[in-house]
């Protein structure tokens, strides 16, 4: 877990402790893959299901891919969802039209979003700040109502029904996809889209997305074209979201318009925030904090929104750079 | 679609309904499931572990928030009824209530966390078709019996039909089929419709013009308006300027609301009828006086006089809600809380394919059913052969009296058959 080490220090200089400090961020991620791979076995046991963890693993997974855009690069993107949602259809139609085949769906789903946020990324890139914010949002809108109006093919307004995650089949036996499998399926796609994270996050690509973030005149000057490197987060950040999509769709087995609408792309937003947008895990903890919240709070309130945007806005308003920057300087001090 | 194995193979016991030390844990740990609880605490006979219990999917925040909520209404009268009487099998009947917000994504989450979490036997509600058609799917991969109390999408008990799946209210070609005739005769039969572009919409409008054709009546035209339109003027224009006989809103809810307000803006109903499929009391109520307009069809109406059963039916519902009056929306929860408690009975099982096929055909008794003619859950594709009540809107009527029913259409007379829907029934073996 050297990669996420090096992202602590290249995101909190000045952070370089001795060897004590330095086991201690070896075993935070050691901790937190353990957990995430036994989840089958002490979440249920908590009260929990395993449905809802993926489901939480899903959403961290959208929600880290949009960080490369908002906590890496700095800029504020309100489209993720259509990326996300533009992958579950992708999955869906696939396997309803194309072939019955979950591996084939899941890639469709990359190659879709990855593709949209590609061909939309130098339009979206030429803005900044709350412009920026403003485009993607009616990118995402866009798509929003081509899918509702769309009825024939993708099912309008009631979504895409009458697909389902087929077995994988390896030779000799075959990976059913119930919902432990399923669970540990969206885990390795998980633990392939982090560990590049990582590794992008640890190559001068990665150092140079901060440095879009930091100072992006000075970017320009030194002869490197911000814009590209934009437009390159923008497009790894929609194919990270469309795989996510897609592994929301095959996890329903249904997609809906829902999936794509900007008050999605807004709770993304809402779990980088929450969880802490500067830190490697802080979308991951964001999106466990807001499902579990979303989960358990609306079986006991009708009111659990207001629950949930007082607990944002203590967080914005306290710690500034999220949960799991709060936890960090509690560990320091 | 293929059928799936139910996915309780996972192999953690504490997944599963004798959670007792999972349940212990979460109540020990959890202050405000103690609170819960506590809230829910009326001393009983049955012992809590021994209950039967149905999850209950309606929402109580977003748009269809009201109805959600009478849906629920409905079903805890139900369950207070049959506690009273002696419980299910002998056991006491708890319902776990939980918000979807119409919400698919989360509906379905919610769907495995009633059944796994809360070891919940059946599972019932939902307002909105989407989350019908998405728990309809989900609750048959874990094979728990799924009654669908208000979402009219034709495809739950057609083409996606499944031995786990029932359904109370109407499907949309019933709702145009119980008043169509009627619109005929006392308006014409050159017709434009107003129709919401999702399926709820557009089936209905198919199955309007499918009458009205049939007739030899003519479509002047249709605008498509997206769902949550609260402008209609555009469409209205359009429609006055087609100059039809009649013109069909098939809007629900909020929509709907929206829409007759601005129909009476530009006094339309002076210059032609306005009719529709289906109306419900919430929109009449939530209407200005003057906007309360048109011919609709009523799923099920509170003022049946010819039905003694009814009359005790509201005033018990009355009473426990604070002198509202029940809607269809009531009636579709109570009747699928005892209808599921009836066929568990019948099948002296709480196993989900034991019920569905004791509830396959079952008939209701008129206490339940409270309409004139005796109602039945069709074995060929589990639709509840529910009647409608066509009528007008009473001018200067006041809460509850706004409605006039002219017409009662038995729902067996009005329904497509299984195969005309493509329903092919199968049963796991």
């Amino acid at each position: 877990m050297s990669a996420t080490q090096s992202v602590n220090r290249a995101t909190n200089p000045g952070n370089a402790g001795g060897e004590s400090a330095a086991n201690r961020r070896l075993a935070v991620p050691a901790i937190i893959w353990v957990a995430l791979l036994t989840v089958p076995v002490w979440f249920p046991w908590l009260g929990g299901y395993n449905l809802l963890a993926t489901r939480a693993l899903t959403l961290g997974l959208a929600a880290m891919g949009l960080n490369l855009l908002l906590g890496t690069s700095g800029a504020l993107s309100f489209g993720q969802a259509a990326f996300f949602g533009l992958g579950g259809y992708a999955a869906g139609e696939t396997l309803m039209h194309l072939a019955p085949s979950t591996p084939l769906a899941i890639l469709m789903g990359i190659v879709v979003g990855g593709l949209a946020a590609g061909l939309l990324g130098p339009i979206a890139v030429r803005l900044r700040g709350i412009y920026f914010s403003m485009i993607t949002i009616a990118f995402g809108q866009a798509f929003y109502f081509i899918v509702v109006n769309w009825n024939g093919f993708t099912g309008g307004e009631d979504g895409l029904l009458g697909f389902n995650r087929q077995p994988i089949d390896l030779g000799n036996f075959a990976l059913k996809l119930d919902s432990v499998q399923y669970y540990y399926l969206v885990l390795l796609c998980f633990a392939v889209v982090a560990g590049l994270i990582a590794l992008l996050l640890r190559s001068p690509l990665g150092h140079a997305f901060i440095a879009v973030r930091e100072n992006e005149r000075r970017l320009n000057f030194l002869g490197v074209g911000a814009r590209n490197l934009l437009w390159i987060a923008f497009t790894l950040s929609g194919m990270i979201g469309g795989l996510a999509g897609a592994l929301y769709a095959l996890l329903n087995n249904f997609i809906s318009p829902a999936a794509l609408h900007w008050t999605l792309s807004g709770d993304f937003v809402m779990m980088c925030v929450l969880g802490g947008m500067r830190s490697f895990w802080g979308p991951l903890l964001g999106a466990i904090v807001y499902v579990l919240a979303e989960n358990f709070l609306s079986s006991y309130t009708d009111n659990w929104m207001t629950a949930l945007g007082i607990m944002f806005i203590l967080i914005v308003l306290f710690f500034p750079k999220g949960l799991l920057g709060m936890l960090r300087t509690q560990v320091k001090s | 679609m293929t059928d799936r194995k139910t996915s309780d193979s996972d192999g953690f016991g504490s997944t599963g309904r004798g959670g007792i030390t999972r349940r212990d844990f979460l109540k020990a740990g959890a202050t405000v499931a103690a609170a819960q609880t506590l809230g829910l605490g009326s001393p009983s006979a049955w012992a809590a572990g021994d209950a039967v219990r149905i999850g209950v999917l309606n929402p109580s925040t977003g748009t269809y928030a009201e109805l959600g909520r009478n849906q629920t209404r409905g079903a805890e009268m139900a369950a207070a009824e049959i506690n009273a009487r002696g419980g299910v099998l002998g056991r006491k009947l708890d319902l776990i209530v939980t918000d979807t917000a119409s919400k698919t994504g989360l509906a379905v989450s919610k769907a495995h966390q009633l059944v796994k979490q809360h070891g919940a036997h059946f599972l019932q509600g939902t307002v909105s078709s989407a989350v019908s058609e998405a728990i309809e799917q989900a609750s048959r991969e874990m094979g728990v019996l799924f009654v669908d109390s208000g979402g009219h999408a034709t495809p739950v008990t057609g083409k996606q039909c499944t031995w786990s799946t029932f359904r109370v209210c109407t499907t949309t070609y019933m709702l145009a089929a119980g008043i169509a005739e009627t619109l005929m005769q006392k308006y014409g039969k050159r017709w434009y419709f107003l129709t919401p572009n999702y399926a709820f919409g557009l089936t209905e409008q198919a199955a309007f013009e499918r009458i009205l054709k049939a007739h030899g009546g003519t479509v002047l035209g249709a605008a498509l308006a997206p769902l949550g339109t609260t402008d209609f003027s555009a469409y209205l224009i359009q429609a006055q300027a087609a100059k039809p006989d009649c013109l069909i809103i098939l809007q629900a809810g909020d929509d709907l609301v929206h829409a007759l307000t601005q129909v009476n803006q530009f006094g339309l109903q002076k210059k032609f009828g306005v009719a529709g499929g289906m109306m419900e009391l919430e929109v009449l109520q939530a209407l200005p006086a003057a906007a309360r307009v048109g011919d609709w069809s009523f799923e099920w109406w509170w003022d049946q006089p010819n039905v003694p059963e009814v009359k005790s039916f509201v005033e018990r519902y009355r009473k426990r809600n604070g002198g509202k009056y029940p809607t269809a929306r009531s009636w579709f929860g109570y009747v699928a809380t005892h209808a599921i408690a009836q066929a568990a009975d019948e099948a002296k099982s709480l196993d989900s394919v034991k019920v569905s096929r004791a509830l396959a055909g079952l008939t209701l008794p008129v206490d339940v059913g409270l309409q004139p003619a005796k109602l039945q859950f069709r074995a060929s594709d589990h639709q509840l052969m529910s009647g409608i009540f066509a009528g007008g809107v009473k001018a200067g009527g006041h809460y509850p009296d706004l409605f006039q029913v002219e017409k009662y259409e038995p729902g067996a007379s009005i329904a497509q058959s299984a195969t005309e829907k493509g329903c092919h029934m199968t049963y796991p073996s």
